[in-house]
């Protein structure tokens, strides 16, 4: 599709676009970057990293169209499959057909549909592989969360309670539980045994990290690997609450700017949101370093922890770029959508 | 009477001294006194008895005066004496009268001889006329034996031939034949007879050839009457000729013309000619300048290699005051030689007698071996008085730039012409520019030149340099070829219509921004909501200095999609206490290339694309989208919308496409409509759901939802269909 675009054009869309989501590839060796346009740009993360660098490895090795129409909202992967999810259908990729240019869909899966007029996005996917058998769930636009099972893509259930459209989901407690945020302001933690909600959580309600003036909405959210540490961010000042407790004990102050994604790391908390700086935090509330980004807007932070050589933290959002961190504390390069030969 | 003897003795002495002569002188004394007797006494007397006389008187007188002297002395002899002395005295007397006789005869005898002599002296005078005569009279014989007659030098007819053709008359052979002189007479007689005959004839034949000079004299004379008549006639049909659309003459007088143009221009005559014809009735094309230099140029070649010679010169020779005086004007001389335009030059009017006319006029540059081209536009007057904002829109300088891309006629599209003007001392091309007109790339297809790129030959522009000094007459390397301008004439004749087509449409559209109105074709209308309520305020000119100070059109800039000689614009569009300003960007070839929006919001607080995302969507809607504000005609199976650009630069222009260019006009208007209702579905979105604050703008737009994926997309798509706002999903 691009190749029909004059060079004018394509800067033009390589200037509007955003990337939504970023994937390290199983093997750790490339990065998988979905954009607004419904493009995955597949880059090589050894070529980029290898001492003679040229320009040419920071632009994709390769680019595939998976949405006509629509942006890709979230990319999954699994030992063999990449998982697109946005404006249609989920579809699977081989990461193995993708790195040899020749990528086919394996399988897809479509939101049962309630309404002409209903195309609800996908926003946040998940895989719990914890059991015998693995199951999709999908943060949906028409605010349920859907369960399929992989291997058969057999539709298995549907998690409704929302009042607008699912940000993001995360598992807990090895695939027994799962978080939503969502556009409507709450958070909640669904028991999956039972498929049944147990908590809900209303940040804007709360005098400690409510911002009337930004709006309600959750859209950050991340859970630490004990389980203990619940970071809800949004239009609320973004927050830790004690899981046990439900209760708000620490807030990280980005006065003005929503945090969009957030992350836990060791012993610190990367967030990201409507500008263009990666906060650093402690899990105190500290704020330890703001590092400048490229993009105005973050809407995805990964850390490759696939590979040790290759370890290193890739940050998208509202730009054609994406930054790629080796040392956590600056951005090291930048990789780009399109192609230099176009300038 | 001693004394008395005395005298008588000395008388005697006297006489006796010269008796002989005397005697003459006596007579002629007394001629008077004397009778005439005795001088014929004297003639008839003998001398030679009157000598015998003398001696004997003389010897009686000397034997007297012998008595006399002894009688003396002989005492008283007196009687005796005078006896004596009276005897001597008779002698002497007769003495006397001898001495008279003699002179007589002495005058007798010198007259005689001096009638001699004098008888003497005519003889011989006569002798020598008659001598001299005799010489004369030689003389004129030689001469008359020297006389050559004319006849001689007249060549005559043989002998043989004179009696041959002689009549009898003539050549009277009896006579001639044995008579010399005759036959010669006859011949000459024959000779002139027969030079008179010639004679007659040749004036005759002059005569003759006198009058059919005279004729052909009064038939030219009537010819030379007959060709204003010819051309008035000629004239008086031109009308006809238009009328019925038939332009021979003019046609013909163009092709005469054509025959004097430089080769590249004689290609661009001819193929725009050709083009025009076979599909362009509209095109006009036209020779215009001296063709008389034109003429007088035929054999001009430039010579580089000369001037480098005193250029050489110059620098080997200490230079000479006058000469550093003259380098200036040499200077000037060079450079009106370097940049030396052909006399001639082609017109190409398009659109003649259309709302505006586009005259573009093609130069040749000898030196250079390029064409240039001076723009003329000549719109009607309504057009221009309105717009402000976009006054410069159909400049000369401005309306035909990047026809092709990157094409903006200020540096030769010849390589060589940079190291040509280096080495002449002069400045690069662009200097030149209002001076010889404007090279653009296009100019030299139609006139089938082709240079190489630019950025192609970077290595043989290096290699060419070192050729270029060392001979310059490289610069005519590139020749004319139809093919190159046949390849290039429609499509670039098109482009220079569709040019002038849109800038037309711009500035009416301008014209109507900056009333504030939004010139919105009827069926284009229904695309939008009936109601919006943001309303243009402002529309005006910026510049691109003014738009690089904004941090937000930093990476449009870097990108290369704004370049300095874009025309920029300034919108402000107002709804309540918010006031969203546009830049607006337009390219030189809008709207082939889509305007492009830069925009600024102040609601609340500023915001741009660098801080708020959902203003980067709105960039995006209009700068991106845009192809879904134009009523397109149905696509083309496979083709997709995005590849409207690579369709317009295709050779072959369809009517689709066409068509397609025509919808593009509304562009401009069309992303501004769309801007406004944007801005409304910005603004009534921008309320914080659990705000209690009262809105100052409330939500009256349908939207099934306000936001949608991780950006929190707004709803700027508007479905008029159903007249609702959804999502570009």
């Amino acid at each position: 599709m691009s190749s029909l675009r004059d060079p004018r054009q394509s800067i033009q869309y390589m200037l509007h676009t955003a990337v939504y989501d970023i994937c390290f590839s199983p093997c750790g060796g490339y990065i998988a970057a979905a954009n607004k346009f419904g493009n995955v740009a597949l880059f090589s993360l050894t070529a980029a990293l290898s001492p003679s660098v040229q320009d040419e490895a920071k632009c994709p090795v390769y680019t595939f169209n998976v949405y006509k129409n629509g942006g890709i909202y979230s990319l999954t992967s699994t030992e063999t499959e990449l998982i697109c999810a946005g404006e249609g259908d989920i579809q699977a990729y081989q990461w193995a057909d993708i790195i040899a240019k020749n990528p086919k869909i394996v399988w897809a899966l479509s939101i049962p549909k309630k309404g002409v007029f209903s195309h609800p996005e996908i926003n946040s996917c998940v895989i719990d592989s914890s059991s015998d058998k693995s199951t999709l769930y999908a943060g949906a636009g028409d605010n349920n969360i859907y369960a399929w099972d992989i291997e058969s893509g057999e539709y298995k259930s549907c998690l409704t309670g929302h009042t607008d459209y699912i940000h993001k989901i995360s598992l807990k407690d090895n695939g027994q539980g799962l978080v939503s945020v969502s556009e409507d302001g709450s958070a909640r933690i669904w028991d999956l045994r039972a498929n049944e909600i147990s908590h809900i959580v209303k940040p804007f309600e709360h005098e400690m990290c409510a911002r009337p003036d930004l709006g309600k909405w959750l859209q950050c959210l991340a859970l630490d690997e004990d389980n203990y540490w619940l970071v809800l961010g949004g239009g609320p000042t973004m927050s830790a609450w004690h899981l046990n407790t439900l209760t708000p004990t620490v807030t990280f102050d980005t006065p003005g700017v929503a945090q969009n994604v957030a992350m836990f790391y060791e012993d610190k908390i990367f967030s990201a949101g409507n500008s263009n700086v990666l906060n650093h935090w402690s899990l105190t509330g500290e704020h330890k370093m703001a590092v400048p980004l490229s993009p105005t807007a973050v809407y995805s932070i990964s850390i490759n922890d696939k590979s040790k050589s290759n370890k290193v933290m890739a940050i998208a959002g509202s730009s054609g770029y994406v930054d790629v961190c080796t040392n956590f504390g600056y951005k090291a390069f930048s990789l780009s959508f399109l192609h230099p030969s176009v300038y | 009477m001693s004394s008395e003897t005395d005298v008588k003795k000395k008388r005697l002495l006297k006489s006796e001294s010269a008796p002989g002569v005397s005697e003459p002188k006596k007579t002629k004394t007394e001629d008077k006194a004397m009778p005439a007797s005795e001088e014929e006494e004297a003639l008839h007397r003998d001398p030679v008895t009157d000598l015998q006389s003398f001696q004997a008187s003389c010897d009686f007188l000397r034997s007297s005066i012998k008595n006399i002297k002894q009688l003396k002395l002989k005492a008283n002899s007196s009687a005796e004496i005078t006896a004596v002395r009276t005897d001597a005295t008779i002698h002497f007397i007769h003495m006397k009268k001898l001495n008279r006789m003699s002179h007589f005869r002495c005058r007798k005898v010198r007259e005689t001889t001096n009638e001699a002599k004098h008888k003497i002296d005519q003889c011989h005078l006569q002798l020598q006329n008659l001598l001299y005569e005799a010489m004369h009279l030689e003389k004129e014989i030689t001469k008359c034996m020297e006389f050559k007659s004319k006849d001689e030098e007249i060549q005559l007819v043989p002998v043989e031939e004179f009696y041959k053709h002689a009549p009898e008359s003539v050549s009277k052979p009896e006579v001639t034949k044995s008579d010399d002189h005759q036959q010669m007479l006859a011949r000459l007689e024959w000779e002139l007879e027969q030079r008179k005959q010639l004679s007659d004839q040749l004036t005759k034949t002059k005569s003759d050839k006198e009058k059919m000079s005279e004729e052909i004299q009064s038939k030219q004379d009537y010819l030379d009457t007959l060709q204003p008549k010819l051309s008035d006639v000629l004239e008086a049909t031109r009308p006809v000729q238009d009328y019925l659309d038939m332009p021979y003459d003019r046609i013909r007088e163009e092709h005469e013309k054509a025959q004097h143009l430089p080769v590249p221009l004689y290609v661009l005559y001819m193929q725009a000619s050709a083009y025009r014809e076979a599909c362009d009735k509209c095109l006009h094309v036209s020779i215009h300048g001296d063709v008389d230099a034109a003429k007088s140029l035929t054999s001009f070649t430039f010579e580089p290699e000369e001037d480098s010679d005193s250029d050489a010169e110059d620098q080997d020779k200490p230079e000479s005051k006058r000469r550093r005086k003259n380098q200036e004007a040499r200077k000037l001389e060079k450079k009106n030689r370097v940049l030396k335009k052909h006399p001639l030059c082609v017109i190409l009017d398009l659109n003649k007698g259309g709302d505006a006319e586009l005259q573009l006029t093609f130069y040749y540059c000898l030196a250079l071996n390029i064409i240039t081209v001076n723009v003329k536009v000549a719109s009607e007057a309504k057009l221009k008085t309105t717009c402000i904002s976009g006054g410069d829109l159909l400049s000369p300088e401005q309306i035909l730039d990047e026809l092709y891309p990157g094409d903006h006629g200020n540096e030769s599209p010849n390589v060589a012409n940079h190291y040509e003007l280096k080495k002449y001392g002069l400045q690069e091309m662009s200097t030149y520019i209002p001076l010889i007109g404007r090279p653009y790339l296009w100019c030299q297809w139609m006139g089938g030149l082709q240079f190489l790129k630019k950025e192609v030959d970077k290595a043989e522009k290096d290699t060419g340099s070192e050729e270029a000094d060392a001979d310059a007459p490289n610069v005519t390397t590139v020749r004319a070829k139809h093919a190159v301008s046949a390849a290039n004439m429609q499509r670039t004749i098109t482009l220079l219509r569709e040019r002038m087509r849109a800038r037309l449409c711009l500035l009416q559209q301008l014209s109507s921004l900056e009333r504030g109105i939004i010139p919105i074709s009827a069926e284009l209308l229904k695309l939008y909501p009936a109601k919006i309520n943001a309303h243009l305020s402002s529309w005006k000119r910026s510049t691109y200095d003014d738009l690089s100070q904004l941090p937000q059109a930093d990476r449009f800039i870097k990108a290369g999609l704004v370049k300095e000689t874009d025309l920029v614009f300034i919108a402000v569009i107002d709804r309540g206490s918010a006031k969203l300003t546009a830049y607006i960007v337009l390219t030189a070839n809008c709207p082939q290339v889509a305007p492009l929006f830069i925009l600024d919001i102040v609601y609340h607080s500023h915001r741009t694309a660098l801080n708020d995302v959902h203003v980067k969507e709105m960039e995006e809607e209009v700068n991106l989208h845009y192809p879904e504000l134009l009523l397109l005609p149905p696509l083309v199976k496979g083709e997709s919308s995005p590849s409207n650009l690579a369709a317009l630069f295709a050779p072959h222009v369809g009517r689709r496409e066409q068509a397609m260019t025509r919808a593009r006009d509304q562009l401009l208007p069309g992303q501004v409509q769309r801007l406004l209702m944007c801005l409304d579905v910005y603004l009534e979105t921008d309320t914080p759901a659990s705000s209690a604050v009262p809105l100052e703008i409330p939500k009256e737009k349908m939207m099934p939802r306000t936001s949608r994926g991780p950006s929190r997309a707004k709803p700027y798509k508007y479905v008029p269909e159903l007249g609702i706002f959804t999502h570009r999903c």
